[in-house]
């Protein structure tokens, strides 16, 4: 177990080591403007299809959802407005936010604990299975080390299985 | 009111919420004081317990937590120069600086303190303002209602982040977001892409799970897992403070207070504000100003005194007009809700005695408060430096446990992990995630009221200024809007110069 662990460890040190460098740079306040005008777009072009009005309706369901769409619509114009504003009028450079891969890919890992732990629980339909898994994947995760860590943490989720099944009645 | 006091108390007085309290405190102080994890976290984490409550048990825990995580975020930003929750920022200016000098526990005395006297303050304006207000607001009509949700959500998107602009697209998200479900006017259904399940709309602690808590856990990628050590010998000292010292702290804790009710009471605002607003004002009414940032009482006091005294303050739009003063109150009002418990002046007339035990049961939140900080802080500061190892799966155990037990069903979980997958992906654009939850909160009420609003003037807008109230918000809205966009402005030049 130690050194499967160890192997994991320097490969993932390897790997991190590498991504750690490679950062990439975003245009915020452009991919923003963007993305929020498209959403908004979509959003309009679906609305009927997915809010069924009536004739009689003096104001119906898409009201509200269009207005809303209208403002986010506007608001994403403005970010992006501002910023074209500031690159070609002012010639400052665009606001920019470093995305670092390594954390990027560290989140990945996460989310694929959380993905993971749903499935197990789905699947099986017993929560205390999934709830031991993410314990030791998480710890795996941190590259923990300490025996006493693990079984704190199992005893921990057990524990939780068992205030909710049969403290709050909840059946899972 | 008087008549409701006795029977208020009775409810009040009994040993099951007594020991809610005190749990709700002990968890609330905890949670405040490691840095990260939040006290809005916690409510959610929490919110799932209450469900098989009763209305004031229920409340009093959740109120434990919320009052004392305004104690708590001071213990860590005193100890180890890291605030526990963002309002501690503003008491680590003084507090941790007074902890070098080898005060650390006349640092977190006077913390508690002030705390506690902002919280009592807050809880006895609630207990005399709330019913007011309510009267005030059974007055007003469907655009004036409307008109109040607007001016909330503008606060909340102009004090959230960065950019008042990307704080309105995300109140816009989480308004379409309450869209999702049946009309609540019509009963058709919108938005469900033909999943039945979404017919009923999406529960707002599912959601808050994700966008709240399991992003959280994904944030754990940008930090480096390290030891959280508060070292408890700091603690050593004889905690005096003298009388000259109690003398400084009076009046920035009384003119504090003032402002933390201010401030709690206008919706969308928080801890964070009235606790810079304050420290301002203890600096410049100080004829100590020298001593600020280098450990006064002074600044310690009025930090703690506003922060604590914002969560009387907050209830009072929640409970009088159902609109959240804060993000941790939007919470509350499920475990209002759930029990019957429907915001407005039917709440402080037909169910008086409840409303009035939960309002005077924030008096006993803050003297546990005050009990649980005199004894227990060494304790608190132990239990703070549980590893992340550990905490982390517990955590997310917490969050999948509590997202499945709201309908007992695992495709609650999934939207959850949903959620949170939004939340960090609109973490990235820096995307304030408040002005979402408040847009989530007030949805249903913004829209009901902005449609019966219209139908009633046969679709003019001019409805929304035809009364003197709505034309009194109309003018705060543009007042906020212009004093927003001002402060954002210095902040960018003061940025520019740095």
């Amino acid at each position: 177990m130690k050194r499967w662990m160890d192997w994991l460890d320097e490969k993932r040190d390897t790997i991190g080591e590498k991504l750690s460098k490679k950062e990439m740079k975003l245009p915020i306040d452009i991919v923003t403007g963007v993305f929020f005008l498209l959403l908004g777009a979509v959003i309009l072009l679906i609305m009927p299809k997915q809010v069924p009005v009536s004739d009689s309706d003096v104001i119906n369901g898409q009201a509200f959802p269009t207005l809303l769409m209208a403002v986010m619509m506007i608001c994403s114009g403005v970010v992006l407005a501002k910023e074209l504003y500031n690159i070609f009028v002012k010639k400052m450079p665009p606001a920019m936010k470093n995305i670092n891969l390594l954390v990027e890919v560290k989140a990945l890992e996460i989310l694929a604990i959380l993905l993971l732990t749903y499935v197990i629980c789905r699947v099986t339909d017993l929560f205390v299975v999934g709830a031991i898994f993410c314990s030791l994947a998480f710890l795996i995760y941190f590259r923990c080390r300490k025996l006493s860590y693990y079984a704190i943490t199992l005893t921990v989720a057990v524990l939780i299985w068992i205030a909710f099944r049969f403290g709050l009645n909840v059946n899972f | 009111m008087l008549e409701y006091i006795g029977p208020a108390l009775q409810h009040l007085f009994t040993v099951e919420n007594f020991l809610w309290i005190n749990l709700g405190v002990f968890i609330g102080s905890v949670f405040a004081a490691v840095p990260g994890l939040t006290v809005i976290l916690c409510v959610i984490l929490f919110l799932p317990f209450t469900y098989k409550m009763t209305a004031i048990p229920g409340m009093m825990f959740l109120l434990g937590i919320y009052c004392a995580g305004g104690y708590g975020g001071s213990v860590s930003a005193i100890l180890i120069n890291t605030p526990g929750t963002p309002h501690a920022a503003t008491t680590m200016m003084d507090g941790h600086p007074l902890s070098q000098k080898g005060r650390t526990k006349a640092a977190l005395k006077i913390a508690l303190y002030a705390s506690t006297f902002g919280g009592i303050f807050s809880a006895l304006m609630l207990l005399f303002l709330g019913p007011q207000v309510a009267e005030i607001a059974a007055q007003l009509g469907t655009a004036e209602y409307f008109m109040v949700c607007v001016f909330g959500l503008t606060i909340i998107a102009g004090v959230s982040g960065k950019s008042m602009i990307k704080g309105v697209i995300a109140a816009c998200i989480g308004l379409l977001i309450s869209c999702i479900g049946a009309d609540p006017m019509t009963s058709y259904d919108r938005f469900t892409f033909g999943i039945p399940r979404l017919y009923l709309g999406l529960d707002l602690a599912i959601c808050l799970i994700g966008l709240f808590a399991l992003v959280e856990i994904l944030a754990k990628a940008e930090k480096k897992p390290g030891p959280l050590l508060l070292d408890t010998k700091k603690m050593n000292d004889d905690g005096k403070i003298t009388k000259e010292e109690y003398k400084r702290m009076l009046r920035p804790t009384l003119l504090s207070s003032l402002i933390g009710v201010m401030v709690g009471i206008v919706p969308g605002t928080g801890a964070s504000e009235a606790s810079w607003f304050s420290y301002d004002r203890a600096k410049a009414m100080s004829k100590h100003k020298e001593e600020f940032g280098h450990g006064s009482v002074e600044g310690i006091a009025a930090a703690e005194a506003a922060n604590n005294a914002v969560t009387g303050a907050t209830l009072i739009p929640l409970l009088t007009m159902g609109i959240p003063g804060d993000g941790t109150v939007a919470i509350m009002l499920s475990a209002l809700m759930i029990n019957g418990l429907n915001p407005g002046l039917s709440l402080f007339t037909t169910q008086g005695d409840i409303m009035y035990a939960i309002m005077i049961g924030l008096i006993f939140v803050n003297l546990f408060m005050l009990f649980q900080g005199s004894f227990l802080t060494k304790l608190f500061a132990k239990v703070v430096s549980i590893p992340q190892e550990i905490l982390t799966p517990i955590i997310v155990l917490f969050c999948f446990a509590g997202a499945y037990s709201v309908n007992k069903n695992y495709f609650d979980v999934g939207v959850a992990l949903i959620f949170a997958v939004v939340a960090w992906l609109l973490r990235k654009l820096d995307m304030p995630p408040v002005p979402i939850l408040l847009g989530m909160v007030l949805g249903n009420m913004t829209e009901t009221n902005f449609r019966r609003a219209l139908l009633i003037s046969n679709g003019s807008p001019a409805i929304f200024v035809s009364s003197i109230y709505c034309i009194i918000f109309v003018v705060l809205i543009v007042l906020a809007v212009a004093t927003l966009i001002r402060s954002k402005m210095k902040e960018a030049k003061a940025e520019g110069k740095k």
